[in-house]
């Protein structure tokens, strides 16, 4: 029977990862389930992000609270380029074949990457964690950063504001209409070009957020889009694409899973994810809380 | 009609004219190395390193009258891909040479490339073992690299000085992973017996999330770490084990290879660097232990505009160097004359002598070690006192 307190450690780094994956994952589900395109490129989105924050930082520094600054103004900046890449681009591919989306995506994401490698280069970036977060609490002998539990909350956080926007609100209640039928809402007068940069603008700032929060405690390279767009994927394919709450439930248990499966399968834990979504797959293809495709 | 006889005229043209003499052909040499990706952060700064060597050289007018071309290629750093193009420089591009490859994966591929066409392949990266093992070994292949052997017992010597018994390792699970760690754990156990392995954690290559393992480890309450996750992963392995006081609760008792302590590194971390562990470094930029180092690095730093220059850019500085010695001796560009000279060549290098080993081609390369600190000279953590290990009494 393992320490208790390194069973709750590892909860806790668990939780952690789940609320970043969230984060990133809650922008892909979003745009597959209302614009109807798998957005290859959105966990260049993140990367960006990232290295938007590591800029505003060299700018600005992290200390007195301008760490938050740098990082919604990365997020920001993200949402921005979001706009202009669902305005001049995106608009092109819905309704298309599966295949050009695809292929669209995946050359934004190598276009972006070269980019962002043009502007910053090869070597690994780093940003400190915000002075008023680097301290630790010791919880049952375990210890647990601040800066981990911030982002433990944060993730339901953002999970309810955004599912109360969905659920409560007139944008909200456009943006599920969006997803299920596209012309009538139009019909009806709501401007559905604006609604789905709207979605998009929206994504792009989780992608962008979820970069930049997670620059304090990684390292920000060139390759890091590739890494988490898989991740991503996964959460979204255990969880049923497009659903949100199975977004979150998926990225909980991708958290867990790689978390606790390095104690059962010391090294296959990443094996022990596969083998969750390759059985999700079998048993239910739609998601644990995804809706089956017509 | 006009245009096609003119066409012909000249493709006759072009064949009348006497084949120039080879003292005017450059030598070419191709270069297969990632220059895309996370592995681009060594791979780009080696290629520079030899462009540097290739400027320089041809500046005083080549070797044997002729000056080097350098063609590089982006392997991806992957295997098929890296073999891919090391055909295509040698069929299509009609290199003489091939010097390049950084992974543990592509050396050893690109390796028989080089056997099946008789080219010399001189690889500054790649450490694993099996690249010059008996059974793979070749005429055609050498390394200026270190090896897994060397490096993992290196750090064993360290550890070994420490006031420790119980010791974990934290590694890649593929080949230079497993090999410096193996090399690692049965060097240390033979000097030190009473020492306990108590833990080994294999996260996958590029893992993103150390959490689960630092925890993991940490709950078998090791009194030191060894490490290889390098490069730019080290920093975002040691930024979360510093969050969660892995250091501190090893009193810094840890060993970083796979070039955790370069000044690139340090650099990019500046006061998040875990500043009193141990690690390594292929050249550091502040070592100026002899003149030919220092004038190396004043050089490096012009040449890439950068105060701190590359650690990495010295590989493929060395490859060429050694190339270019044994064209040289050779007195020849033929790659059989140019392998035999390379048996046993010592060249003068901005790190010192180093000589290829006649019995497998490899180099003696060591690096160098040292406990990180900070400077007030420098905004980022230094080794000092830095502290070249010579690998010599390492290698079977």
């Amino acid at each position: 029977m393992p320490d208790p307190s390194f069973v709750f450690a590892q909860s806790v780094s668990g939780l952690t990862a789940a609320m970043f994956l969230f984060l990133i994952a809650a922008g892909l589900s979003l745009i597959f389930g209302v614009l109807r395109v798998l957005n290859f490129a959105h966990g260049t989105f993140y990367m960006l992000g990232a290295y938007a924050t590591y800029q505003l930082v060299q700018w600005l520094g992290v200390s007195g609270g301008r760490f938050w600054l740098t990082a919604v103004g990365g997020a920001l900046a993200i949402a921005a380029l979001g706009g202009l890449v669902e305005r001049f681009l995106f608009r092109r591919l819905y309704g298309k074949d599966e295949l050009y989306q695809l292929l669209f995506t995946y050359a934004l994401a190598l276009i972006l990457s070269d980019a962002a490698k043009m502007i910053w280069g090869t070597q690994q970036k780093s940003v400190s964690r915000p002075p008023e977060l680097t301290g630790a609490f010791h919880i049952f002998g375990a210890i647990i950063p601040h800066y981990n539990l911030f982002i433990i909350l944060l993730g339901p956080a953002i999970a309810l504001g955004f599912w109360l926007v969905l659920q409560r609100t007139r944008v909200g209640r456009y943006i599920r209409a969006g997803a299920l039928d596209r012309e009538t809402l139009g019909a009806l007068g709501v401007n559905v070009d604006a609604l789905y940069t709207g979605v998009f603008v929206l994504a792009s700032f989780l992608g962008g957020l979820g970069g930049a929060l997670i620059s304090p405690m990684r390292a920000t390279t060139p390759g890091m889009d590739t890494e988490v767009i898989v991740e991503a994927f996964v959460v979204v394919v255990i969880g049923g694409l497009g659903s949100f709450w199975g977004t979150f439930l998926g990225a909980l248990i991708y958290g867990q899973v790689l978390s606790f499966g390095i104690l059962f399968f010391p090294r296959f834990s990443i094996f022990a994810v596969f083998a969750l979504m390759a059985a999700v797959l079998i048993v239910r293809p739609w998601g644990l809380l995804g809706r089956p495709l017509r | 009609m006009h245009r096609r006889t003119l066409l012909i005229v000249l493709l006759v043209a072009a064949f009348l004219v006497p084949p120039t003499a080879d003292a005017q052909k450059p030598i070419k040499v191709g270069m297969p190395m990632p220059l895309s990706g996370p592995p681009a952060l060594f791979g780009e700064p080696a290629t520079k390193g030899a462009m540097m060597f290739i400027e320089e050289i041809n500046a005083k007018g080549g070797v044997l009258g002729r000056k080097f071309e350098l063609i590089t290629r982006d392997s991806k750093a992957d295997a098929n891909e890296a073999v891919r193009q090391a055909r295509e420089l040698i069929l299509k591009d009609n290199v003489d040479f091939l010097v390049g490859t950084l992974t543990s994966a592509e050396g050893p591929a690109v390796s028989v490339v080089a056997k099946e066409n008789k080219i010399v392949f001189i690889a500054p990266i790649p450490k694993t073992d099996q690249l010059t093992a008996p059974d793979k070994l070749h005429p055609y292949v050498f390394r200026v690299a270190s090896t897994t052997t060397i490096e993992g017992r290196s750090a064993a010597e360290i550890v070994a000085k420490w006031p420790v018994k119980r010791v974990a390792t934290m590694s890649f699970d593929y080949a230079y992973g497993q090999d410096v760690t193996k090399a690692f754990v049965e060097h240390l156990k033979k000097i030190k017996p009473g020492v306990e392995i108590v833990d080994q954690q294999w996260p996958k290559l590029g893992e993103q999330d150390y959490n689960p393992f630092i925890n993991a480890q940490m709950a078998k309450k090791p009194e030191a770490v060894f490490s290889s996750i390098w490069g730019g992963f080290f920093v975002t392995y040691s930024k979360q084990a510093k969050a969660v006081g892995m250091f501190d609760a090893l009193k810094y008792h840890f060993i970083g290879v796979g070039e955790a302590a370069t000044p690139e590194t340090a650099k990019s971390m500046g006061a998040d660097y875990p500043v009193g562990i141990w690690g390594n470094s292929y050249d550091a930029f502040y070592w100026g232990e002899t003149a030919a180092h220092k004038d190396y690095v004043a050089r490096l730093s012009k040449y890439l505009k950068d105060e701190y220059p590359s650690s990495w850019a010295i590989q493929g500085y060395i490859g060429m160097q050694f190339l270019a010695e044994a064209i040289k001796k050779a007195n020849s560009t033929e790659s059989d004359k140019v392998a035999k000279a390379l048996l046993g060549l010592t060249v003068e290098t901005p790190v010192g002598p180093l000589t290829i080993r006649e019995k497998d081609h490899q180099a003696n390369r060591g690096q160098l070690y040292g406990k990180t600190v900070m400077d007030p000279k420098y905004p980022f953590a230094i080794m000092k006192p830095v502290q070249y290990v010579d690998p010599t009494k390492f290698m079977d």
